[in-house]
């Protein structure tokens, strides 16, 4: 639900509410405020009546007017004063209606009466209606118009919050410039957009300085491991190795590969990351893939691995390095987790670029196959679980869409050339 | 034949000049900038080995130094860096090669050998050691006058082996050589042997002695007296 319409919802009750309750109490006190009105006329009339009796000891001559009815009833005692409210019929129009009427005693001659003195209602409940009526209007009046004022007003009010929503939607700390937002007039958007760019520049910084930190970490690594990589190939020149020693040599050996590699990685990755790979050409991915099948040929022989491909020619638009780099690690990784006179399949057409193998039976998991030093796929091999984080870095900044499942034993990773 | 190395990194400076020093080289040493450039305007050497981060200058300031001079040393640059920009920038600034670090001092040399035989390039680019006949040029291998018919791998290893003679080679010194640093495949080292194998072979029935010896399941050695 939207913010402005639970508020016009809670806002059209309340007003509705308030506006009943008003016209309600508004009927019973005009009422109230016209009946006494009248009731005041009633009592003068009785006075005069009372007057006229003590001035000239007799009742007066019974005038009775269209909305004033006085009447005279012998009475056998002196009855109280009361006001009561009763129909009449009215023998012009031959309907009832309704009458204010003030009944009291008075002795004249020795004689006890009981006067009426009726006057009709039908001119004020004319007006309370009238007034009741245009009470309504207003109210709808009043409501259609904050219908339309919320409507259309709100909708106005909140365009800067959309347009500050929209841009945040496109905030990507790895973004090189600042966010900005449009100005906006309003304190509470203002202060917003403030709060917000003080956000996303914050992490915005925050994320470069993570950046570079890592990127300096690897730099500063690679000359340690020169060192140790330097000194064990002098170590080696020593004739004198026993076994196990020349063993314990080739275990360092391969430790410092490892991390050789897996430096290498982190910059790659971080490298990818600063668009440090821009230049882009159309690249014969065909001949491409050919070059790295002849590359992998003597790998796949003697794993005794069948090799199957299909390949249109087809040539696509992308960084020369990266490219090289993303078949490798592709074919790195179907060869690498392949099986004894395993199958690889590969498939180049204008829709996509695909890589199948057999390999372990059972299927990885492919939300987070992705992701950096993702343990469940370096668990099975000697990777460094940065393999497949650099071909979906690669697939995003040459903007293709990287797909892995798992169908009849077959591994396979699809690439689709999302780009025209 | 002098080599000049210079490199801030005073445990790999060593390691570099003791592994050149095998092969016969001289080295000299430069830690920084200030000496490295008064050696190179005072010296002429078969290569130098540079540094592209240096106490008090840029490797890359002493490159144009050495051009601006007209210096034909042959220069190789060593960098941390392993970004593109520096190896576009470093070559065409005029240096011969590039090596990122870490790397394998058998690759070092390897560089060093060729950036050598380059720049010593007199009409006939032909190695020989013993009873074998290199022709560089035309990618041909003989012994005495039987040609030797090599695989592109089985040339490059051979290549590789002569450039480093009487030097251990770890096997993965040799992989990546072979295979470069990015195909990281599993069992490497059981092609390597396939390779070495096929190699010893081709050379042994045409003729040679046995050259290369394994050492201690670690490596190879190209023995030559």
């Amino acid at each position: 639900m939207k913010l402005f319409t639970k508020y016009q919802r809670i806002n059209l009750l309340a007003t509705i509410t308030i506006f009943l309750i008003a016209s309600v109490s508004f009927y019973f006190v005009l009422h109230f405020i016209l009946i006494d009105q009248i009731d005041d006329d009633l009592t003068i009339e009785e006075k005069e009546i009372v007057t006229y009796q003590k001035k000239y000891n007799r009742l007066p001559e019974n005038l009775s007017v269209t909305d004033q009815i006085i009447k005279y009833y012998p009475a056998a005692t002196r009855i109280p004063t009361i006001f009561t409210t009763e129909p009449i019929f009215d023998s012009l129009s031959k309907k009832e209606h309704n009458y204010r009427i003030l009944y009291f005693g008075i002795n004249s001659g020795d004689k006890n009466y009981k006067v009426s003195v009726a006057k009709s209602l039908e001119d004020t409940n004319e007006l309370i209606q009238s007034i009741i009526a245009i009470t309504f209007s207003t109210i709808i009046l009043i409501l259609a118009a904050s219908f339309i004022i919320n409507r259309y007003l709100l909708k106005k009010l909140w365009q800067p919050f959309y347009k500050t929503l929209s841009h945040i939607k496109d905030f990507k700390v790895s973004k090189e410039e600042n966010i900005s937002f449009e100005p906006s007039d309003i304190e509470e958007f203002a202060f917003m957009n403030h709060t917000l760019e003080l956000i996303t520049n914050k992490a915005r910084h925050e994320y470069v300085a993570l950046k570079t930190f890592s990127e300096n970490a690897a730099h500063e690594l690679q000359t340690p491991v020169a060192v140790i990589q330097s000194k064990l190939d002098l170590l080696i020149q020593d004739e004198q190795m026993t076994e196990q020693q020349s063993e314990r040599l080739q275990s360092a050996y391969n430790a410092v590969q490892k991390l050789t590699r897996l430096n290498q990685s982190l910059l790659l990755l971080a490298k990818i990351e600063n668009n440090q790979f821009e230049n882009v050409s159309l690249i014969n991915f065909k001949s491409k893939v050919e070059e790295k099948v002849s590359e992998f040929y003597e790998f796949w022989t003697a794993k005794h691995i069948t090799v199957q491909q299909a390949l249109e020619d087809i040539s696509i638009k992308m960084n020369n390095d990266l490219c090289d780099i993303l078949l490798n690690n592709l074919f790195s990784n179907a060869t690498r987790h392949n099986i004894e006179n395993g199958y690889i399949k590969i498939v180049l057409d204008s829709n996509e670029f695909s890589i199948s193998n057999s390999g372990y039976a059972f299927e990885l998991n492919s939300a987070s196959l992705f992701s950096r030093f993702n343990h469940a796929a370096t668990q099975y091999q000697q990777s460094n679980g940065l393999g497949l984080s650099i071909i979906k870095q690669i697939c995003d900044v040459s903007h293709f869409e990287i797909k892995y499942s798992y169908n009849e034993a077959l591994h396979l990773f699809s690439i689709k050339w999302l780009q025209a | 034949m002098k080599i000049l190395v210079i490199e801030d990194e005073i445990d790999l400076l060593e390691s570099i000049c003791s592994y050149l020093a095998m092969e016969q080289f001289t080295t000299e040493k430069a830690m920084d900038f200030e000496s490295a450039l008064e050696k190179i305007s005072l010296y002429e050497y078969a290569c130098i080995v540079l540094d592209i981060t240096l106490p008090g200058g840029s490797g890359m300031g002493l490159l144009k130094e050495l051009k601006a001079n007209n210096k034909m040393d042959g220069v190789l640059i060593i960098s941390a860096k392993n970004s593109l920009d520096d190896k576009v920038n470093g070559l065409n600034a005029g240096a011969d090669d590039y090596l990122a670090k870490p790397f394998h001092l058998p690759e070092l040399g390897a560089r060093i050998a060729a950036i050598i035989r380059r720049k010593s390039f007199d009409g006939k680019n032909v190695i020989i050691i013993e009873n074998l006949v290199i022709d560089l040029s035309e990618k041909l291998v003989k012994v005495g006058a039987v040609p030797v018919e090599l695989t592109r791998k089985e040339y490059e290893l051979l290549l590789y082996f002569i450039s480093n003679k009487n030097r251990v080679i770890a096997k993965n010194a040799i992989a990546i050589h072979l295979w470069g640093d990015d195909m990281d495949v599993s069992g490497n080292y059981d092609f390597i042997y396939t390779h070495i194998k096929n190699l010893r072979k081709k050379l042994i029935n045409a003729g040679s002695e046995d050259l290369i010896k394994s050492i201690y399941g670690i490596g190879y050695k190209f023995q030559v007296a």
